[in-house]
């Protein structure tokens, strides 16, 4: 055996930038999309680079990750990124292979776009292909709502940019909390205690002082060595199960969906803002999730038709005021929607400003 | 190969299928046949058939390796351990086909060949091996350049924007301070010792395409603090139509220079008369949306550098925060020693105070703002706060009176 | 009076020995429990050592909610 190698951190990142980026580095003056799905950027030399920004599923094979190299060989030079939000992009020095690229890349259904005023790939988390707290499976309602709104994928159709992202539990690995539209994976039953396994599985200490609202507490009946939950204080946030797995908190009916809306992260006329509770609940249907689809639609048209120009959702929504939000996109507003967790009171409304 | 009649209807449609990438692949490995027909189960009960391993690893490290066991062993035998190896990704996300060839030779070799690229904090993600393979495989990745990347209670994987590489409004190398704090916080990054995980996350330019203000404990934003450059001509391009709104990237077919850009900048800092663009700088909040529309004529002043903000996380445990700022502007340039440093004082200060699981942010706000920025050696700037408190508890310290005496107005760090 | 590195490290197996089963440990929990009886006990020194006690294998770090150090041992999940 070689030596053994280890804290090295990742490879530096000049070695797989392409001679253009790497003499233009620090140099770009300008970019235009030039069609959706297509970045020039013009540097200080004049020099040119076309990004080709394509949709990926985030979860690939070795057998598509090498159709994808295939493609950058041909094309790029064997030079290739991939974004914040999971697109891979094509970096094309050569303008004359734009048009062979785009007629590659049709024929091997890997569709351009996700620029500009788009709906782009959906930033999401691993759901029941790999985790072991979801409420609901991440890849298929990905497919499943990206399938649906493709028209928005590889058009600048909208009033702005909308990004949806997607956490199977709320734990969010995905951080979706400031997101156009975040769908949310949500657990509604509290963990039901398995004393036999939480005996051998888990320290009672540190399950206990895992409940953020102190609704764990030691078995009163000391000879189970075990713990209790008062059901009525768990928000089913399965922190408990993540330090301790004799706590499962499933259940196939109880379990679902929620859409909060109007985050932000840029700020680019408005400060980043949360996401917030647009829909409590949404039943977690597989394999095609059409009632999260219908309902994602309806907020998105609405959307498009209420906004003014270069409007975020969340700028369309502060404007409107969301009890309009709600009557507009025809919401029920529940006792839900009201929060009464930590700082709940900023989010009382204490003025007049309000409409019928 | 496993009936997967709910899967199946995840074929159709015009979007990328995951479930027809991994059919093709399962044809080849019996654990990615095995993976479909536990997700078909899944999609059948509506339950996760994952447990959650704590232990696994490679000799040295405690992060990186995230332990997964099918609850379902005897029907889905190749699931029987399915771990997680996170790989961290290169700055900007930026790769050969070579070097992605590589991993994926070692991947088939070691694993099940499925990846995601990439998670969600950036690392290039390897899913599904034996807990036999995890060392050998590390090691094949190692002699590539490749490591491990971060989870637990460590430092994690700091990613960032694509910056200088294809952005004109990079104010800073972003890929180079994230180069430089990664390999800086190698130990940390691999042995988790802080009370929970920390991202560091690198932005350009306040346009944050790397979220850095809702998802890294410590949040570096680009910014300017002088003035926005203007090609005034390059404004009448856009004013006559000649010049596409955002460099195309709209419904729109021309831009009212007006209506578009001036009455909607935040501070009302604009005035345009049909021929000339003003801007009056020192009233400019530098949210980047006259410079998002009008790429070619507008650009970021030069005396560039970060800010730094604080405390963002996902809601658990006390509800989702963003990051505030505690530096406004700070000089930066390789090898980013000031950044380094001030990471440095701020884990120390954490890791000496913080609970299991608990965020710098908690932390921060559990302590108070005044021990935070005093510990770790920051003056109270008013950038830091929307508007002041509205109530009058506040506190007094003997620094303050002792500072009083000797004439200064207040107690500062600095 | 600070422990020589070999003392140390055995100090630290032996106090994460005695919490096996009882309390999961964290890194600072360790440093902490040293400054505390051996208050000149250099910082990087008591790293160094917990280092050592992962790199030999003797301990290993655990993910359960949080990074703990704890004798090796098997994994609940990983049994039927």
């Amino acid at each position: 055996m070689a030596e053994r190698i280890t804290d090295i951190g990742p490879p530096h990142y000049g070695k797989f930038l392409s001679p253009v980026i790497k003499e233009n580095y620090g140099k770009w003056v300008s970019h235009e999309i030039i069609e959706p799905g297509i970045l020039k950027h013009v540097a200080e030399s004049g020099a040119e680079i076309y990004s080709v920004r394509v949709a990926s599923p985030r979860i690939l094979t070795t057998l598509q990750a090498r159709d994808i190299c295939e493609v950058a060989d041909k094309y790029c030079g064997g030079y290739l990124r991939f974004t914040s939000r999971h697109n891979f992009e094509l970096l094309v020095s050569d303008k004359a292979k734009l048009e062979p690229l785009k007629a590659e890349l049709a024929k091997r259904g890997m569709p351009k776009g996700g620029t500009g005023h788009s709906i782009t790939n959906i930033v999401h988390t691993q759901g029941w292909i790999h985790c072991h707290t979801p409420a609901i499976d991440a890849s298929g309602v990905v497919k499943s709502v990206m399938d649906d709104l493709f028209e928005y994928f590889g058009s600048h159709r909208l009033p702005a940019q909308v990004r949806i992202s997607l956490a199977c539990c709320l734990n969010m690995c995905g951080a979706v909390h400031c997101s156009d539209i975040a769908i949310l994976g949500v657990h509604r039953t509290p963990p039901k205690v398995n004393h036999d396994r939480l005996r051998h599985l888990c320290e009672i200490p540190t399950t206990i002082s895992a409940c953020p609202t102190g609704a764990i507490r030691p078995h009163p009946d000391k000879s189970l060595k075990s713990v209790t939950v008062n059901e009525e204080r768990c928000m089913y946030c399965g922190n408990c199960y993540t330090m301790c797995p004799a706590m499962p908190l499933f259940d196939p009916k109880k379990g679902g969906v929620a859409l909060l809306v109007g985050g932000k992260v840029s700020n680019a006329k408005s400060p980043p803002m949360f996401s917030r509770l647009a829909v409590p609940w949404i039943p977690n249907n597989p394999p095609r999730w059409p009632e999260v689809v219908q309902t994602i639609r309806k907020i998105l048209i609405k959307y498009a038709e209420g906004a003014n120009k270069y409007e975020r959702v969340a700028e369309w929504i502060e404007r409107i005021g969301w009890e309009k939000f709600f009557e507009v996109c025809d919401i029920p507003f529940t006792y839900q929607h009201i929060d009464d967790y930590k700082w709940a009171y900023d989010t009382y409304r204490t003025s007049m400003h309000f409409k019928f | 190969m496993h009936k997967t009649p709910l899967l199946d209807q995840l074929e159709s449609g015009p979007y990328p299928s995951f479930v027809k990438d991994l059919k093709r692949l399962a044809a080849k490995k019996p654990q990615v046949n095995d993976l479909l027909g536990q997700l078909e189960r899944s999609y059948k009960e509506k339950i996760t058939h994952w447990k959650h391993g704590g232990i696994v690893g490679v000799l040295g490290y405690g992060s990186g390796i995230i332990g997964r066991y099918s609850d379902l062993p005897d029907e889905f035998p190749g699931l029987e351990h399915f771990h997680t190896m996170r790989i961290n990704h290169p700055s900007g996300w930026f790769y050969t086909t070579q070097a992605i060839r590589e991993v994926c030779d070692i991947w088939d070799q070691y694993g099940s060949g499925i990846l995601n690229m990439h998670g969600a904090t950036g690392d290039l993600v390897l899913l599904g091996t034996t807990t036999d393979n995890l060392e050998p495989c590390f090691q094949a990745l190692a002699h590539k350049g490749w490591d491990i990347g971060g989870s637990g209670s460590a430092m994690r994987s700091p990613s960032c924007c694509v910056g200088p590489a294809r952005c004109e409004w990079a104010m800073f190398d972003t890929l180079e301070a994230c180069y430089e704090c990664t390999q800086h916080f190698q130990f940390d990054l691999h042995r988790p010792s802080f009370p929970y995980k920390y991202k560091l996350k690198f932005s350009g330019c306040p346009n944050d395409c790397v979220a850095a203000v809702a998802r890294a404990d410590q949040s570096h934003i680009g910014v300017w603090r002088d003035d926005i450059k203007i090609d005034q001509s390059a404004v009448k391009a856009y004013d006559g139509g000649e010049l596409k709104p955002r460099g195309g990237a709209t419904p729109y077919a021309k831009l009212d220079v007006k209506a578009d850009v001036v009455d909607l900048c935040p501070t009302g800092c604009m005035s345009w008369d049909g021929k000339t663009l003003k801007i009056d700088n020192k009233n400019c909040n530098h949210c980047m949306h006259c410079i998002n529309m009008m790429p070619q004529a507008l650009k970021p002043g030069s005396e560039r550098g970060v800010t730094i903000l604080m405390g963002s996380h996902a809601p658990i445990l006390e509800g989702a925060q963003m990051s505030w700022v505690i530096v406004p502007f700070m000089e930066v340039e390789p090898p980013f020693d000031n950044i380094k440093e001030l990471t440095e004082r701020i884990i120390e200060w954490w890791a000496e105070n913080g609970k299991n699981r608990e965020r710098v942010g908690e932390l921060i706000l559990r302590l108070g703002m005044r021990t935070f920025l005093e510990a770790v050696g920051l003056p109270p700037v008013p950038q830091s706060v929307i508007r002041p408190r509205a109530n009058p508890f506040f506190y007094w310290k003997q620094e303050d009176f002792d500072a009083e005496a000797a004439g200064k107005k207040y107690y500062t760090t600095k | 009076m600070a422990l020589a590195k070999a003392e140390l490290v055995e100090y630290l197996y032996k106090m994460v020995e005695a919490a096996q089963g009882k309390k999961q440990l964290k890194a600072m929990d360790l440093q902490k429990a040293v400054l505390k009886e051996h208050p000149d006990q250099d910082k990087n020194m008591i790293k160094m050592a917990i280092k050592e006690l992962i790199d030999s294998g003797r301990c290993v770090y655990t993910y359960f909610g949080g990074s703990f150090i704890e004798i090796p041992h098997v994994e609940g999940a990983a049994k039927h």
